[in-house]
Formats: structure tokens, sequence, C-alpha cells
């Protein structure tokens, strides 16, 4: 108590405690983590401003090696900046690129789709200038009325992803002559009605802005510009978003003037088909001829993102198992976009550029596509602090070599990148050989990435520096090795499905092999080995092959002549395990990984998902640690009049149950604020009026109507915080805790 | 004259589109063909002249309206009263109307409130069209007069109409009948199309009976009126006095008209006659409008020729029998199909499509088959889906005894009786189930189901043998923490409805709108027993 008087009483006047209270509404809803884990990690203040300009705050043994190397080297932070921007954007382009490869040939299909619509629309005749722009409608037959109409199935429910889609295809229809709108469900809301979608129209077009947008005006737009060989395109991107009855407005209304203006209308579905007719009425939906076309799942686009970036050495960047597979997971169960994926690894991307101090090395994997000479002297040999890093990261610990000099970590590093290419290439065959089951690259990426079977396996070769050795294991002891190969893992399924491959599909598959090995000389001879031995056999029985192959799969019996390509399965399925077995070295086992790998899933946790609501409430209960003012600092549980009122309704609020009684709650409040002062008056004794006090001493007692407003204004932010509801009609005086475990 | 002056009124011009002229450079200017310039005889129809046989002819079972309709126009330059012409969609009221104009060559104004979706808009497109203006590139596609209010508009029309009916006298007297194109009298008509859309605007109280009073305010023989709507003239009733037009009913067409008017120009009479046998009587029980029925039959006629390889072949009694047991098959399916979508067909490989079609039967007979969830959503979006859809079926009061871990899922079983009264009360239960259509729910019990059964059905969901440990490590959290952004994704691919107000009110109550169907399929892929837990009466 006395402390608590003496908090009060000095230094810190009352004027200022006002102003900061002014403020704190503001800390409580913008108050961010980081310094308040700060706290919890022994560094002085001085150190903490400065790494605050660093997102990551590392507390394991290796950041504390980042900040010493950091003290060091600050010229390295910025090579780090500079060559993390460089990685990001060859990432960034390489997504870009696979995306438009997978869209090339939907967006031809649809092109085309369009041209000839818009040859069915012409052959109902052209109108004259006077004839389209009247104001009354042609007469021609019901069928000349109908919109042709694109759905394109986006097969994701989040649309997010496709809006850039939609972008590209407007362009692509662009560049092919056509006149592109594209219109969002923006557009399409109840507030700006039928007007709100023609206007934008008319300013993607006509390019004017009117008042009083009318579709009469498109008509004369169109054939005023003379030249009436290209249809007008309109592309809506999110179906299910549009208000229903405006759009169906708007399609009555391009119906209308269907035969004077060739509209084409192309709409991006995400759901299902029922979508459509959910949403607009059977007489507008038989206005409609409509078509669908289906883009990529986001499966397949995934799946060639994750194969240009992650597996194929892209920029050399690299994501740690524990990394991939909380990625896969947000994809799969949480977010499902590729969005919020790429985001994530650039999160991922960004958190190990800061955090790792010899990650500007990734710059050599960049450039040395070009060049394949390293030479260390063209970024400064990294100062004795760095080098010692190197040779400190836990990964080269395990490896014990002796010789600590820039070489070795060179070395290192371009053994590591020969591991790695290995490694993918091997992941591309296994990948190969499961596409057709619907395994998707993602998952088999994740498996690959396990650092467990690749620990055993360093055990057994103690030196996973040096150039992988050739002896191949006995295949008994491979299932020992590999735990996931027997678990049932998705590699180990593909090595089944190869055992029992027909010759055909095995042929083929191995060609696939024969393109992705290219770079691995040992590999390669040995498929083009098994692949010339399936030839001769296949011509030897082509043709009773041939017509063995359709019998196959309704009997089994007629195994026995498939023999010979039994055998080769066979083999096949021995060089897909002496694949994995040799050359799927897991990237956490190689020395030297961590420059190039991000495995910190904790951190990505963090800046990725975050945990707002729950951190509102701790942030409320713990108030001190941010706020850190030296009148209610430790007093346990007790709640002081000096808190913020928030935080003192929301401890007070821990009280109840679901429902709050807001007169038991200001009770409360109030005793809480009057407490102090009324341990005042226990000694002074009783002086009735409150006035009294007041001019005795600075700290007054407030006055009921003050008390009642700060109620008032505490309750109020917590409603902002999403914390508590107000009070309903039924029950007038409670307010509701909004109390799920969020 | 009056088109010099409009085109002296310059409407202020938006900043955009002077950019854009002034961006827009040399070639597309000269891109850009002369403008056209409307005369008087774009007032009328335009075209061939149509003689009364004729338009009798293209309009085979409206004969009786047509020739209605031009009594009540009367002959040349003779006032008439307003005509109220209604009658269901699609039973050619508008183009009937336009036909008679075409044949009368008489000057007239059409506007639709379709196009014309506001007042504005309304107003100034008749006055458009009656001062021979155009929007276009030149005048910026602005209006010639800027009016927004009936008193405006009023003053507006009457200024025009009598500049357009003098310029329509002196034009007759000067040379009578020389040219095809020149209209015939100095009567203006008005055509009001797709009246019934007014009553849609917010001003409709005004605008409406403003413009059945139209006639009234303005008191000019030389103007007449023509109402068109779907609906009867009952349905615009007010108190507001004005003269009631004369009605003209467009009743639905008979079997046989539609015959008729389907027949007219088919190139080969007895094949198309032959395959409107089999067709047009299943169809006509569900619909008969002229617009859907000929969007049906242009597919099914395809459908109904595919085994002949000469169209302008003449069937024989044999080859009819042959082609109606080959076609039978697709019609009942396509009775019930409204909508249906083919696909691009290079881009449908066979089996594709074959499957397609199946599905398409799946729908039209609703019968159920386990087809697979064809779009992605991700599991906790799938969990929330399936609660939401719980919530709704559900009554609130089963939700302890439902996902109590104790109680488990038989507690629906205990329910059996059969007393025929208690039998009733079931069906009207149901029946009143079924009127009420999904019912409500607050947020707080979809996330306590949500946490329910995704937290239950986690243990059988063992796909991802590998990562177990890690998923469930940040399990609980990571599922809630994005929940309310899953369920606002949801909102906005309409398979849930959230009603209610101010989100910081928080009354916020959501319905799912699913179907079983699909609550079924997204069970299934997340191996969720979801009929445990739907409680039927």
């Amino acid at each position: 108590m006395s402390l608590s008087a003496a908090a009060t009483d000095s230094p810190p006047p009352p004027a200022p405690d006002i102003t900061e209270n002014n403020l704190q509404p503001f800390f409580v809803l913008h108050q961010v983590s980081p310094q308040k884990s700060n706290k919890k990690s022994t560094r002085t203040a001085k150190t903490r401003r400065r790494i605050d300009l660093t997102p990551s705050l590392p507390k394991s043994v290796e950041n504390l090696e980042v900040e010493k190397a950091e003290e060091g080297d600050h010229g390295y932070v910025n090579k780090r900046m500079e060559t993390f921007e460089r990685v990001w954007s060859k990432i960034e382009l390489t997504i870009k690129d696979v995306l438009r490869n997978l869209n090339i040939s939907g967006f031809n299909e649809i092109h085309r789709w369009v041209r000839e619509s818009f040859n069915t629309i012409k052959s109902f005749g052209t109108p004259s200038f006077p004839e389209a722009t009247q104001s009354f409608p042609i007469v021609k037959d019901a069928t000349s009325k109908q919109v042709f109409t694109g759905l394109v199935l986006t097969k994701n429910m989040e649309f997010v992803d496709d809006l850039l889609t939609f972008e590209e295809l407007g362009l692509h229809l662009k560049s092919q002559g056509c006149h592109v709108a594209n219109l969002s469900s923006l557009d399409f809301s109840v507030k700006n009605g039928i007007g709100g979608c023609l206007r934008s129209l008319l300013r993607q077009l006509v390019m004017v802005t009117l008042d009083a947008p009318d579709i009469s005006i498109l008509a004369t737009w169109y054939r005023e510009q003379g030249n009436c060989n290209n249809p007008v395109v309109i592309i809506i991107d999110d179906l299910e978003r549009c208000c229903g009855p405006v759009l169906s407005d708007f399609i009555l209304t391009l119906s209308e003037w269907a035969f004077k203006i060739p509209v084409i209308l192309i709409m991006g579905v995400a759901t299902t088909l029922d979508a459509l007719r959910n949403t607009l009425p059977s007489n507008v939906l038989h206005h409609l001829r409509p078509c669908k076309f289906i883009l990529g799942t986001p499966f397949e686009r995934m799946d060639a993102i994750v194969e240009a970036v992650l597996v194929k050495q892209c920029s050399g960047f690299r994501i740690g198992h524990k990394v991939a597979v909380f990625m896969r997971n947000f994809f799969v169960s949480q977010d499902g976009t590729i969005t919020s994926f790429i985001k994530a690894l650039k999160i991922a991307c960004a958190q190990h550029f800061s955090a790792e101090p010899l990650s500007f090395m990734l710059l050599w994997f960049l450039i040395e596509e070009d060049s394949q000479v390293l030479e260390g002297e063209n970024y400064g040999l990294p100062s004795e602090a760095l080098l010692k890093h190197a040779f400190d990261l836990p990964s080269y610990r395990r490896n014990k070599v002796t010789e600590l000099n820039w070489d070795t970590l060179v070395h290192g590093l371009s053994e590591l990148k020969n591991l790695q290419n290995q490694w993918s290439t091997v992941l591309l065959c296994i990948h190969e050989a499961v596409k057709s089951d619907k395994i998707h690259l993602l998952d088999l990426y994740c498996e690959a990435l396990d650092p467990e079977s690749g620990i055993l396996r360093v055990s057994n070769a103690p030196k996973g520096i040096q150039k992988d050795s050739t002896i191949s294991p006995g295949n008994k002891d491979m299932h020992k090795k590999y735990p996931s190969l027997q678990k049932g893992g998705f590699i180990w399924q593909a090595i089944c499905k190869l055992r029992d491959l027909p010759a055909m599909q095995l042929c083929t598959l191995l060609k696939g092999w024969e393109k992705h090995t290219a770079g691995i000389p040992e590999i390669h001879d040995k498929v083009k080995e098994l692949l010339s031995m399936l030839k001769f056999e296949d011509s030897k029985s082509l043709k009773g092959d041939l017509i063995d192959m359709s019998k196959r799969s309704a009997s089994r019996s007629h195994l026995n002549l498939g023999k010979d390509s039994k055998a080769a399965s066979e083999k096949a399925a021995r060089l897909a395990e002496f694949m994995v077995g040799n050359y799927m070295q897991a990237l956490e086992c190689i020395a030297f990984h961590e420059v190039v790998c991000f495995k910190d899933v904790d951190k990505l946790q963090a800046a990725l998902i975050g945990d707002p609501r729950r951190r509102i409430q701790v942030d409320l209960l713990e108030f001190h640690n941010i706020v850190q003012c030296s009148c209610c600092g430790r007093h346990g549980n007790t709640l002081l009049p000096s808190m913020h009122d928030s935080s003192i309704m929301h401890a007070l609020a821990q009280e109840h149950g679901d429902l709050i009684n807001l007169h038991d709650w200001y009770q409360s409040f109030k005793t809480v604020l009057l407490s102090s002062s009324n341990k005042w008056k226990n000694r002074v004794k009783h002086s009735p009026s409150p006035k009294k006090r007041k001019v005795t001493t600075e700290h007054a007692k407030p006055s009921e109507a003050a008390i009642q407003a700060r109620f008032c204004k505490a309750v109020t932010e917590l409603q902002i915080s999403g914390l508590v509801r107000m009070p309903s009609k039924r029950r007038p005086d409670y307010v509701q805790r909004v109390a799920f475990g969020l | 004259m009056v088109k010099e002056e409009i085109l002296q009124i310059t409407r202020r011009t938006t900043r955009s589109f002077s950019s854009s002229a002034a961006a827009g450079n040399e070639a597309e200017k000269t891109k850009i063909s002369e403008p056209y310039n409307p005369t008087l005889k774009d007032l009328v129809f335009g075209g061939n002249h149509l003689n009364y046989d004729d338009l009798l002819s293209s309009f085979p079972a409206r004969g009786v309206q047509i020739s209605q309709i031009t009594r009540l126009l009367g002959p040349l330059n003779s006032p008439m009263l307003p005509i109220f012409i209604y009658g269901g969609a699609s039973t050619g009221k508008t183009s009937s109307i336009l036909q008679i104009f075409r044949h009368l060559n008489r000057p007239f104004v059409y506007a639709s409130y379709r196009t014309c979706y506001s007042p504005c808009l309304f107003f100034e497109s008749i006055l458009n069209q009656l001062l021979l203006h155009r929007k276009n590139a030149v005048n910026g596609y602005s209006s010639s007069k800027r009016c927004e209010k009936p008193s405006d508009f009023v003053n507006f029309l009457r200024e025009s109409l009598l500049s357009v009916i003098n310029d329509l006298k002196v034009n007759s007297g000067k040379s009578s009948n020389k040219l095809a194109g020149k209209p015939h009298g100095s009567m203006v008509y008005l055509i009001l199309d797709n009246l019934e859309l007014v009553r849609n605007w917010d001003k409709s109280s005004i605008i409406l009976p403003f413009i059945f009073n139209l006639y009234d305010i303005l008191k000019m023989p030389e103007l007449g009126l023509i109402y068109i709507s779907t609906t009867s003239p009952d349905t615009y009733y007010s108190n507001v006095g004005y003269i009631e037009p004369i009605p003209v009913y467009f009743p639905e067409y008979t079997e046989e008209d539609l015959r008729q008017i389907f027949m007219r120009n088919q190139a080969n009479q007895k094949l198309y006659s032959s395959f409107l046998d089999v067709v047009l009587k299943p169809f006509c029980r569900i619909t008969r409008r002229v617009d859907e029925l000929s969007t049906a039959f242009s597919s099914l006629f395809r459908k109904y020729c595919d085994p002949l390889n000469d169209l302008e072949h003449v069937p024989n009694e044999e080859m009819k029998r042959r082609m109606f047991s080959h076609f039978q098959p697709h019609i009942a399916p396509s009775l019930n199909e409204i909508f249906w979508v083919p696909s691009w067909p290079s881009l449908d490989v066979q089996p594709n499509r074959e499957k397609k079609q199946k599905s398409g039967v799946k729908k039209s007979r609703g019968c159920e088959d386990f087809a697979e969830l064809d779009f992605h959503m991700s599991t906790s979006a799938k969990y929330l889906l399936i609660s939401a859809f719980l919530a709704s079926r559900n009554p609130a009061t089963l939700d302890a005894s439902l996902f109590d871990s104790t109680a488990g899922s038989d507690s629906r079983k205990r329910k059996r009786k059969a007393s025929v009264k208690s039998m009733e009360q079931k069906e009207a239960a149901e029946q009143e189930l079924l009127m009420k259509g999904p019912g409500t729910f607050p947020l707080e019990r979809l996330l306590a189901i949500f946490q329910c059964i995704s937290s239950v059905a986690d243990d059988p969901l063992d796909e991802e043998h590998e990562n177990c440990a890690l998923r469930f490590e940040s399990g609980d959290s990571g599922f809630m923490s994005d929940v309310l952004m899953q369920l606002s994704s949801l909102c906005n691919a309409n398979f849930i409805i959230k009603g209610g107000s101010c989100p910081l009110e928080g009354s916020t109550r959501y319905r799912s709108m699913i179907t079983e169907d699909l609550a079924l399929k997204v069970a299934r892929s997340l191996k969720f027993p979801l009929p445990n837990y739907l409680y039927r009466r």
C-alpha cells in the first residue's frame, strides 16, 4: 500500500499521467509483441533498440552469434539486404513465369471460344449505324438475344489467387484485339445498382466517366470506331460475390442489346456451377449461352511453383523440413491460397536474410549460374568472426572437419549445391512416377526434406562433405535406413507403384527420367540402360503386349505374359531405391546448410498467423510489461487505480461468466478506482465531503460522473477490441463476453 | 435549327474524358468515322415497308391484338387515348407494337425502362430522341438536355414535341410521300416498355403516377402514349386520379400457336413438324415462353437430327419412329434442365465428357452420387462449413446431447412412436421445417460446434501420417486463429449468409445456405460422419 502511495505521490506528476492515459487506448490496440519478448531476453536496452530494426528477435545460441557478428561487420548487413532483394525478385519472377505458363493454354482456349462465339454473333447479321444505336430493340429470334458466357472454374473457394489470373486473361485477350473490360464484384453492389457496373464498363472501354452511364453509349462507341471485327469481352472475376439482382439486371440489359453490341461475358466461378443457379433467376439464366473452362487447380499450381522455386535450383534459398511442413499444413488446412503460400515464403526469406549472417553468400548461388567460378575476393573475405560463425554452425560441428578456412567453406557450399541438385533430380523422378496418383509434389517435397532419414544416412558415411560415396548399400538395409520408406510414405508408395507398372507406362516414365537425370551421369546411364532393355523387349513382343495391355486390367491371368516387363519394372524400382538411397540426402544433414536454409518455424508462424485476439487479451492482463510504469509494476494480482481503465475492466471481467452484470461490474470498477483514496480516508478518519480531500491531496478522488465516464469509455474500448458485446434487448443490464478460445 | 442549338449546349465534360480526348492520338481520331446525323427519318422504324398481311402473317397468333391496336391507334393524325399493353414475358408485345409502327410508318419514340434504369436517363433518352440528338464521341457522350426533375421534363418535352410536330407538318406538307422513308402523319407516339420495372425505383411513388399522368399534364392531342408491361394494370393502382389507359391483353400462346410460331422460317417443314410432334406437348406443360422454348428446342433439334446425314431429307414414318427411339431418352432430362453448361469441346476429352453428362443426369434426377468435391477448400473451412450446416439444421437444444462426448450420436434414436397422431405431428413439423428453411445461429454456437467437431474428427483424420505430431502441436490454436477469416470467405462464397447489422453491435446471426448434398460431399472429403450428427424428425 505504502509503496503504491509513494508511487502515486512521487516523481510522476499527475499531468503526464493523464496524457499517458489518453494515449493508452492506442497502446492497447496497437502494441506489438517484439518489445515484450525483448524484455525477457536479457539484452541491454541499447542492443534492443538496434535489433528492433531487423524484424527478428533470436534467442538461441546461434543468434547470439549473429549479434556478435553483426557488431563486427555492419557492411554485411547491406550485402545481405541486397542479396535478399535479388533472391526474392528472382523467386517472384519465377513464380510469375510458372503461373503464366500454366495458364497460357487455357487462355488460348478461351480466346478461340471468344472468336467462335463472335463469329456466331456476326452470323446473325451486322446492323447499320442507325440500327445499332436506335433505342428500340431489333426484332430477331430469341437465340440471338443470348449472351455468350464463358464460365471459368477456378476450383478454389478463395478467389484471391485468381485476381491475377483474370487480369492476365484480360491482357491476353486485349493483345489479341478484343475490347476487354475487367469488372469485379465491387461493381455489382446493391448500393450502386446497375449504374455502378455500367459506369465502370464505360470508363474502361469508352474512357469516359458519366453521371448517368447508359448502355446505348457503348453501342454508339462500338460502331463509331469503325472497325467492328472485334468482340467486347467483359470479365467478371468473382461471380459468387456479386449481388444477384444487379448482375441479373446487367445480363438482361446486355441481352436486350446483344445484337447491337457483340458482348461476350467471362465469369469466374470459385465453387461450383450451382453458384450460378443460386445467384441468378431462371429467366436470366436462359439468356446466357454458357460454356465452361477449367484453368489449373490450386494443387497443380502449387506443385508447379514448388517445383520451380523450391525443388529446382531457382535462387538457392531453401526451407527446412519443419518450415515446409508448416507451410504445407497452412495451405492444406487453413488458408488454401497460393498467395499466402508465397507470402509465407517471402517472410521466411526475409527472416533468413536478417538472421543468418552468412546468408549473403547465396548471391554466389545466383551468380554462379552464369559463371562457374567462385571468387571469394569478390565479396571480400569474411572477417574472422563470420568465419568462426560458419564453423560453429551445428551442421558443421557435427561433421567435425578440422581445417578452418575460407576454402573449406567454399568447398562445402559447392558440395552442398551438388548434393541439392542430385536431391531435386531424384525428387522429380519420384514425382514423375506418382503424378497420376494425385500425390502432390508438395507432400513429396515435405517427406523428402525430412532430415531423420538423412541423419541416419550421414552416420553411415561419416564425411557428409566428401564427394558422395558411390558405394551402394545393399538393398536389404535400405529399409532400415529409411524409416519413411517403411512407414508407407509417399516415396515408398512410389517405389511400390513402380513394381507393378505396365511396360508402356514404364517406358514413358523412364523417358521422363532420362530428361530429368541429364545432369547426373551415373543415374543417367542406368536409366538409359534400362530404357534400351525395355525397348528391346518391347520390340520383341510388341504385338502381344499391345493386345495384352488392354486385357490386363480386366484379368490378372495374363500376368505371366508380361513377365518380362515385370522384370523391367522391378529393375526400375531397384533403380529408384538406389537413387533415393544414394542421391537423396536431406538438406538438413549437409554441412553449411544453415547458410541457405531457413529453419525457424516458430518465427515464421508468429509472423504469418500471429494471434491478434489472444495477444490483445494477454496484453490487457499483463499491460505493465508494455507500459513499464513505475506506479503499478509488481503488485501481483491486486488491481490499482493507477492502472489503465480497460485493463482494470478486463481483469474484473475475468471473474464473471459469459454474462457480466453491468451494475456489478461498475461497482467493482468503482471500488478499485476508489481503493487508494479509501485507504487515505481510513487514515484521516471520515471526512464526508470528497471535495475536502481534493483540496488536501493532489490525487483527488474522482467524482461519480468521472467514474461513470471512464467506465463507459473502457467498456467501449473493450467492445471495439472485440472482447465484449453490448447488452441485447432481452437482457439490457448484461454485457456478454465474447469468450471463445480465440 | 434545333440540332445546332443542341450542340451548343456543352455539358460539363468530366475530367477523364477531356484528358482522354487530349491524349487520343491523331490516328485514333481519324479512325472514328463521321458522326452520324440523325434526321426525322430516324423517328420511324425504317427498313422496308411492311404491308398489313405480312404483319399478320409474321405474328401467327396475334391477329386479334394487332387489329385491336391498329384500331386504337386510329387513322393518320387522329388523337388517341393512352394504350396499356400487358401480358406475360415473351408473348410478343414489344415486337408486335414495333412491327405495327413499321407497317404504319409513323414516328415514335421508344424507351425501355430496362435500359433507362433511372428517371434521369429516361427523361434524357426521350428528349434525345425527340431532339434528334445522339450521344457520340464528338459531344462527349452527353445528352442534349440535362433533366432530372419531372417538371423540367414536362417543359422540355412540350417544347421539343412542338418543334418536332411542326417539322413533321412542314415535312409532309412540302413533299407528300415522295420518299418511302418519310414518316407518315404528324403525331408522335411514345412507347414506354418494361413499365413494371418502374415500380422498383425509389421514387416510384412520384414517377409512376407521373408517367401515367403524362397525357393529362401535356394535354397535347398530337401525342400518343403506349405503355407496355408484363403485369396487369391493376398492379399499378394508385389513388392519384388519371385517365385509365385502354388495356390490351396479350394472352399466353396455346400449343397450336406455338406450333405455328416455331414452324415459321424452318427450312425443312416436315422434319421440324415431326420434331415438334415429339417435343412440344411435354414442354408446353412446363413453359410457354417462346424464348425459353426456342433455346431448349434449338439444342434438342440438333440431337434429333443426329441420325440424319441430310437435313433436307423428308422423313417417312419408319424413319420417324427410329429417330424418336433414338431421341426419347433426351427429352425427360432436358425438361428439368434450366441451365446446361457444356464445356469447350477441345478442352474435354471423351471420358471427361461422359462423366459430365453423368453429373448432369444426376442433377436433373436429383439422385445422389458419390462425386467428389470438385473445388479446393482448406480443411478448417470445410469443418466450419459443416458446423454451420449442422447449426442451421439442428435445433440448438440438441447441441449438448450431440456433441457431448458421452452422449454420442445415438441420441436421435430414442424417438420411436408409431401412433397416427404423432406421425401426423411429425409430418407437420417436417413441413414446417421445410417452409422455414435453414435456421439462423449466432457466431458463438458456430464456433462451439466447430471446436467440437474439429477436435473430435482430428483423430480419424490420419492422412498426415508423417507430420501428425507437428500438426497437433499447433493444432487447435492454429485452427482457431484463422477461423474468422475462413468464415468471411465462406460468406463471400455464398455458403453462409450473414444477417444483422453493425459488426460492433455483435448480434450478427448466420445461416448456412448449402444443400445437404454439398455438405455430405464436404464431410466425405474429411471422412467426417455427418449423418450421425444430423437430427431428423
